[in-house]
């Protein structure tokens, strides 16, 4: 899931933060602080995902397109520079515009909103935005909600009292309600300096980018990988089932099924599947270290040199041209397979189905799959001819059937009904030897 | 008759997943149709039948147009909403079909295997069209509404399992549901009578029901009535879009003529109630039986959930793709092009979204094309076991599961596949654990004649080990694989027995063997690091060798050829062990007379059902009248009945 991040550099941003003088902070040097710490956790946990860095204040620009070079990102933060007023409106135009450009509207995306909690004054400020939102026209629609799925974190460099005294934390509510209501908004706790931006932050890698740990089981063979981008909550029915379903830590596989037989089924999301080491020390260390790293092997290269089930599985996938259904909790399926990047590369991959036993309607109910070995005859033929798919459902459809639907002129079908008659009177005959009469029903 | 060009259409279907609230008032529908007599009066539409003046021969008076009744309109046109409604919700999405005249008839019930458009039309078929005769005074829709508010007081399969599931928060589980009422309803006055009774009488269930475990209270209900007159008449009741009548009740009226408007209406009804949507593929390529060389296009038109469309709404595209308003303003209909995509199915691609579809027309030529052709030939269902039992396959598999090739031996011989395939499986035949022991003896001719094995020589120096210690390694192999599944039944442990019995040297042999393997032994331990811990392994394995040399005699033999234990210091047991072999067992190179009567028997005795005495001998001897000796036990009193 790509990741925006969009950054206030109005001049309120410049504030110094009041400290008792030691030095001298503004607080957008809290806020790059925050976003360097997140750079630094990406680039070492969660360095496939794809960051760009918007500024705005008045206007908007792009700093760094999407990319996952973390020392770009970080290096156009180091240069940031000051402009006129916030105005939230025009830059969220902006990131829907540069999100649609380089993903499309199906793909969800992340969008951190860093910003002192000052929105800006007059026309163009967030107030003025959110007052007039029913008052336009089809050409000047407010870009949230995005048409892309989206989740918004606001990482407000000013604390939660500071923003209640005025209606800033009404208009920001307010924002993540238009957006769809998924994501949050951050405050810091206590005093503004290092420590507590650094704890904000920390919150917000918790709950978004910290990386999907699991163990992939195939009988006694496993292998501990990351599943990327971590596989989010699932609410099936708000009603009956309010708790979101996760995506359990132990994937099991149960079995291997033809690429024709799943037939490109519809999933709820997709997933890199990457072997990691099981120990994480050296790992952990992050940027910068890289030179040690020639001298100690990471655990990762360590890794890379054992046997891996991840490297057996992708080759066979790929070899076998199947994939393999795997359990990811109680009544929840997806599949694993080999995705081509390139005529060269490709990836495990995982892909989420719609929770419940029977996701796949042409394969029936997943748990009354079972071993080719275990049926009475092979299903697909000693020659491979045929296919127990689609599993035929117990009541035929309507268009599987020989129904009469009288309703059109057309589909009436004299022919047809004259035929039914036909038969009709022929029956009488024989059978009660008496001349005809037609009803209709 | 249409067929299609098979060239031109991809093999996929079309599947649905959707998502709507478990028990919305969609859950349950209620047909009320209307039965009494003046249900019988002609629609005034007419259906013309003489189309066949060309065929038909001179002097036949020609057919006379028919009319239907309102009755049939009314049954027609729910039956197609019920067909529709069935085809893209196969399950959960319930109906329950009520006929009312002097008295209410219900045709169905809430259960699974009830609903289908099957099980409705036979159903209507036995009660049969209304008769003008009855007494119109006794007759009303009203005996159909109480009955359906009653029914939608009672339990569904869903509710009950879900209640059951949820324990404490089965509350969860609402009861909702919708009413529609087919009728020809005298005045605006007639239908706030027909409404105000229906309120009341939901009142009144929701009472029994609060004491009733297999009754549920209404929590909402929507009553939407269809008022039929025939063409050309003026309607007494007037349209009415949804209105509360109360928080339980809502209502709305709808007046319409009968015959295709009717089906229309209830088409758009059943499109509203279930968030469905059109979509109209055009210019699908079918061939003419007649001129099967040039292929025609045609278009079908398909309703499915409108969830289909997000994505082009989301995109913006859905003016690309072109919508048409037809009719009514109400009814409108996304265009696709058919393109005949070449792909191979071997391919994965990425999918959002399928859902599952019912042609509008169901019965037009295009549209029956289609489908029979995305049907065709798959008709074939077969049994399948439970996913548990895959699970247990996998892991009976990968119980011994070489990572690199280089590491394995066995697993690079075809001489092993037999046994390799065998020995996984959860129960073994008789017959396979002979191939498996065949299999075994397979080796044992190689090993003498000293066939090169498959063995790696990548990282060792040289040309890599000697052939007797490839084949050591091999058996050392083989033994670890085929001892991860000797637990499993008395069968997987035969096939163990032989590859330890077969493995085993003739003393001599053995002998010449270990002058040689010693000398290699000491150049591995000067290289090796882990020489101590090789040191420890034999001081201790000979420390046990040793305590065993006063016990029986055959387990010693088992100890001796475990995979890695050294030579045995001392050769006097095993010789005496040697004896005690049964002859079958004393494997290492065998004659070819051996060879050949193992064959021999191998095959006589697949012929035969084993003798129990022999298949549960203890080296080839089986003590007889065993069961005397249990002299108190059942088997004396079996035995007196047996003879009896």
């Amino acid at each position: 899931m790509p990741t925006v991040v969009l950054m206030d550099v109005s001049l309120s941003m410049t504030r110094p933060v009041s400290l008792d003088g030691i030095e001298e902070f503004q607080r957008k040097n809290l806020a790059v602080h925050g976003l360097n710490m997140l750079f630094e956790h990406m680039a070492s946990n969660y360095r496939l995902e794809f960051t760009s860095l918007m500024a705005f204040s008045s206007l908007w620009e792009l700093l760094v397109p999407f990319t996952r070079d973390y020392n770009a990102l970080q290096e156009a933060l180091s240069n940031l520079e000051d402009y006129d007023k916030t105005c939230v409106e025009a830059a969220l135009n902006g990131v829907s515009n540069v999100v649609q450009q380089e993903w499309g509207s199906a793909c969800p995306c992340q969008v951190v909103l860093v910003t002192d909690g000052s929105l800006g004054i007059g026309k163009g400020s967030l107030r003025h935005s959110l007052q007039t939102l029913k008052q336009r026209g089809d050409d000047k629609k407010f870009p949230l909600p995005f048409p892309f799925p989206t989740k918004l974190f606001i990482m407000c460099i000013a604390n939660a009292e500071e923003l209640q005294m005025t209606d800033a934390m009404d208009n920001l509510e307010e924002l993540l309600c238009l957006s769809g209501g998924d994501g949050q908004i951050f405050t810091m706790e206590g005093p503004l300096c290092m420590k507590s931006v650094q704890t904000m932050f920390g919150k917000l890698i918790d709950l978004v980018y910290s990386p999907f740990h699991a163990v992939l089981h195939c009988g006694n063979l496993s292998s501990d990988v990351q599943v990327f981008p971590r596989p989010e909550p699932v609410v099936m029915d708000e009603e009956v089932e309010p708790m979101p379903r996760t995506v359990s830590t132990d994937l099991e596989i149960v079995g291997f099924i033809e690429i024709a037989d799943i037939a490109s089924p519809p999933v709820i999301s997709r997933h890199l599947v990457l072997p990691i080491a099981v120990n994480k020390d050296v790992d952990e260390v992050g940027t910068g270290t890289t030179d040690e790293l020639e001298e100690e092997p990471s655990a990762s290269q360590m890794a890379g040199k054992s046997p891996n089930f991840c490297v057996l599985l992708h080759g066979s996938l790929k070899v076998e041209g199947m994939v393999a259904l795997v359990q990811l909790g109680p009544e929840w399926y997806g599949m694993l397979y080999s995705q081509a990047d390139s005529k060269k590369k490709s990836n495990l991959m995982m892909s989420l189905f719609d929770p419940g036993p029977e996701p796949l309607p042409w394969l029936g109910k997943i748990s009354h799959l079972g071993p080719i070995s275990e049926a009475a005859d092979n299903p697909y033929g000693e020659d491979d001819s045929k296919s127990p798919f689609p599993v035929q459902p117990q009541v035929k459809r309507s268009y599987a059937q020989n129904v009469t639907v009288w309703i059109k002129a057309s589909g009436l079908q004299c022919l047809r009904l004259l035929k039914c008659f036909l038969s009709l009177i022929k029956k009488r005959l024989t059978i009660k030897k008496c001349p005809p009469t037609v009803k209709f029903m | 008759m249409l067929f299609p060009d098979r060239e031109a259409l991809p093999s996929q279907g079309f599947h649905q997943i959707c998502k709507m609230k478990m028990f919305s008032v969609a859950h349950k529908t209620v047909f009320v149709v209307d039965h009494c007599p003046y249900m019988a009066e002609s629609s005034r539409q007419q259906v013309e039948c003489d189309v066949l003046t060309k065929s038909r021969a001179q002097g036949v008076i020609p057919l006379a147009p028919v009319s239907k009744s309102l009755w049939t309109c009314a049954v027609e046109c729910s039956m197609e909403y019920c067909r529709i409604l069935y085809d893209v919700y196969p399950k959960d999405k319930l109906v329950n079909y009520i006929v009312s005249d002097s008295e209410f008839h219900i045709l169905n019930s809430w259960r699974r295997e009830d609903q289908s458009t099957h099980e409705l039309m036979s159903a209507l078929a036995a009660v049969g069209p209304p008769n003008p005769r009855e007494d119109p005074e006794c007759c009303s829709i009203l005996h159909g509404l109480v009955a359906a508010v009653e029914s939608l007081c009672k339990i569904t399969e869903l509710q009950h399992e879900k209640r059951i599931a949820l324990m404490d928060t089965a509350d969860r589980v609402a009861n909702r549901g919708r009413i529609i009422c087919l009728t020809n309803a005298k005045s605006d006055t007639h239908v706030r009578m027909l409404e105000d009774c229906i309120q009341e009488t939901i009142i009144e269930q929701n009472k029994l029901a609060a004491g009733s475990d297999r009754l549920m209270a209404i929590q909402q209900c929507e009553l939407v009535l269809v008022h039929i007159y025939p063409q050309g008449e003026d309607t007494l009741v007037s349209d009415r879009p949804k209105k509360e009548i109360s928080p339980l009740l809502t209502s709305e009226v709808h007046s319409v003529r009968a015959g295709r408007h009717l089906a229309t209406k209830l088409n758009i009804l059943v499109q509203q109630h279930f968030d469905l949507a059109s979509t109209t593929i055009t210019n699908i390529p079918m061939k003419e039986e007649q001129h099967a060389n040039t292929s025609a296009n045609y278009d079908v038109e398909l309703l499915h959930h409108r969830d289909a469309h997000l994505e082009f709404f989301k995109s913006g595209d859905l003016h690309m793709a072109g919508t048409s308003t037809r009719e009514n303003g109400l009814k409108e209909t996304v265009t696709l092009k058919w393109c005949t995509p070449r792909t191979n199915s071997i391919e994965l691609h990425y999918c959002t979204g399928a859902y599952r579809i019912s042609p509008t027309d169901v019965n037009s030529r295009p549209s029956s094309c289609l489908t029979n052709f995305l049907l065709n030939g798959k008709l074939d269902s077969s049994q399948f076991l439970p996913a548990e039992r895959a699970k247990a396959q996998l892991e009976r598999h990968t119980r011994y599961w070489p990572m690199i090739i280089s590491q394995t031996t066995i697993f690079n011989m075809q001489a092993v596949v037999p046994l390799a395939n065998l020995i996984v499986k959860e129960t073994l035949t008789d017959e396979d654990v002979l191939t498996c022991q065949k299999t075994v003896y397979n080796l044992v001719d190689m090993e003498r004649k000293n066939d090169p094995l498959p063995i790696s020589t990548v990282g060792s120096r040289g040309k890599g080990p000697k052939r007797d210690e490839q084949y050591r390694i091999m058996w050392n192999e083989l033994e670890t694989l085929v001892k991860t599944h000797a637990g499993a039944t008395d069968r997987h442990q035969r096939v163990l027995d032989c590859i330890i019995a077969c493995r085993s040297k003739p003393p001599e042999e053995e002998d010449r063997k270990k002058r040689g393997r010693k000398r290699e032994e000491r150049e591995d331990r000067t290289e090796k690091n882990g020489s101590k811990e090789t040191d420890d392994k034999s001081w201790q394995d000979s420390e046990r060798l040793k305590g065993l040399m006063d016990k029986d005699e055959q387990e010693s033999e088992v100890i001796k050829d475990s995979p890695d234990s050294p030579e045995p210091l001392n050769k006097k047991p095993r010789l005496t062990s040697e004896e005690i072999q049964p002859p079958e067992r004393t494997k290492g190179p065998v004659s070819l007379l051996t060879m050949w009567s193992n064959r021999i028997t191998a095959v006589n005795s697949r012929k035969h059902q084993e003798f129990f005495g022999r298949a549960s001998s203890v080296n080839s001897k089986f003590e007889l009248y065993q069961h005397l000796k249990d002299e108190n036990g059942m088997d004396v009193h079996e035995n007196g009945k047996a003879t009896r």
